[in-house]
């Protein structure tokens, strides 16, 4: 299954819907789909990751990147509904304690 | 009885998905659990992407890049080998999960990856190649996937009676250990026993995965006229339960003691 991204602006959040495979083919396109928000000054992010079935550490990369961009700005990169899996490789790499995880979209969001 | 199956790919980023589409059939013919197969896919994908960006750099796409797997009765073993120039991913530096966002670099964390992935991880130069051995033990993954409640289960389970036991799980609950406490629990809801009474004092510590567990043990309880009953959590675990909510959604009891009096009381 390959890669889609759906964006919806919302009042005071940026809501990113992934579906499919993160990897290394595809990873820099969902960093640059965030970047093109912060770029608009919407640095209030929200990934919801509940569509995607495998994220490699190329996709991590991506998001660690994005958050390192919008905390300078007094954003932040906020994640939902990660599947079991993707959550056990957050936790590998020490990301569920820099990144604010929420089971679903909804706490997501509200949480800005 | 050793089976290989062998696949070869030019190397290109876009042709590592059909590597990881034939190592995650293989795994899964090995008899790989789901988790042990996605961390398979997971290895073998940040090898193959290494391999590709940094081996290769992006030169030379008329490279190939060989992909073994083979099945032992106790291990699945991915071999990988490239010409590109000689490099030990062993000796790479290992970033740490603990380093703060401020000082982290977003990348260079897929031989971590591999490292924690994979049961075994070895390295050689051979014939101008390198060789990356990845092993996935099956006894190990057997082993999660079919304990629970059985006498050899990491988790003790005490049977109460035909409704209630009592399950008390020790150390860390997190992505590695969190299963053995799943497993116990769910063959205690799938024998019938849905008064479940989780007694942490021997938890130091539990990561998202083992409240997930718990939730998810909690939910089919009370589906089923059941509960998920806690105690003894040390001071750390309470400030996580009431962080995530939990203690709003669990009964919490200071120690088993006072949880089995209030059953008791309750009947």
């Amino acid at each position: 299954m390959v890669m889609e991204i759906s964006t919806s602006d919302m009042k005071r959040v940026q809501l990113f819907e992934v579906t499919g495979r993160v990897d290394s083919t595809n990873a820099a396109e969902l960093g640059s789909a965030m970047d093109s928000s912060v770029d608009d000054g919407k640095t209030n992010l929200v990934l919801d990751l509940g569509g995607v079935e495998y994220m490699s550490s190329a996709g991590l990369r991506e998001m660690v990147r994005v958050l390192k961009r919008v905390k300078r700005t007094g954003g932040d990169l906020r994640i939902a509904n990660p599947s079991e899996r993707v959550r056990e490789v957050l936790e590998l790499a020490g990301l569920d304690s820099i990144f604010e995880i929420f089971p679903t979209q909804v706490e997501a969001v509200g949480s800005f | 009885m050793a089976e290989t199956s062998h696949l070869a790919i030019p190397a290109r980023l876009e042709d590592i998905r059909q590597a990881c589409d034939f190592v995650v059939e293989a795994a899964e013919q090995a008899g790989l659990g789901e988790r042990a197969v996605y961390h398979c896919q997971m290895a073998v994908d940040e090898a193959l992407t290494n391999i590709i960006e940094h081996g290769f750099a992006y030169s030379d796409d008329s490279s190939q890049i060989e992909i073994a797997c083979r099945t032992e009765p106790d291990r699945f073993i991915v071999a990988i080998a490239d010409s590109s120039p000689a490099f030990n991913p062993l000796l790479h530096e290992s970033p740490d999960p603990s380093e703060p966002l401020d000082s982290r670099e977003p990348g260079g964390w897929g031989i971590y990856f591999i490292r924690k992935l994979m049961d075994e991880v070895t390295y050689e130069r051979a014939g101008g190649r390198n060789l990356l051995t990845l092993v996935k033990l099956i006894a190990t993954a057997r082993h999660a996937a079919a304990s629970g409640g059985g006498e050899d289960a990491p988790v003790p389970v005490r049977v109460l009676d035909a409704q209630t036991a009592v399950i008390s799980p020790a150390g860390r609950l997190d992505s590695n250990t969190s299963i053995y406490l799943e497993h116990a629990l769910d063959a205690q809801l799938a024998s019938g026993r849905t008064q479940l009474y989780v007694d942490l004092t021997a938890v130091e510590y539990i990561a998202s995965n083992g409240l997930k567990v718990l939730i998810a043990a909690w939910r089919r309880a009370r589906e089923n006229g059941g509960d998920v009953v806690l105690s003894g959590l040390q001071p750390r675990l309470v400030e996580i339960f009431a962080m995530v909510g939990f203690d709003m959604l669990f009964q919490v009891f200071p120690d088993l003691d006072a949880a089995l009096a209030a059953r008791q009381a309750r009947r």
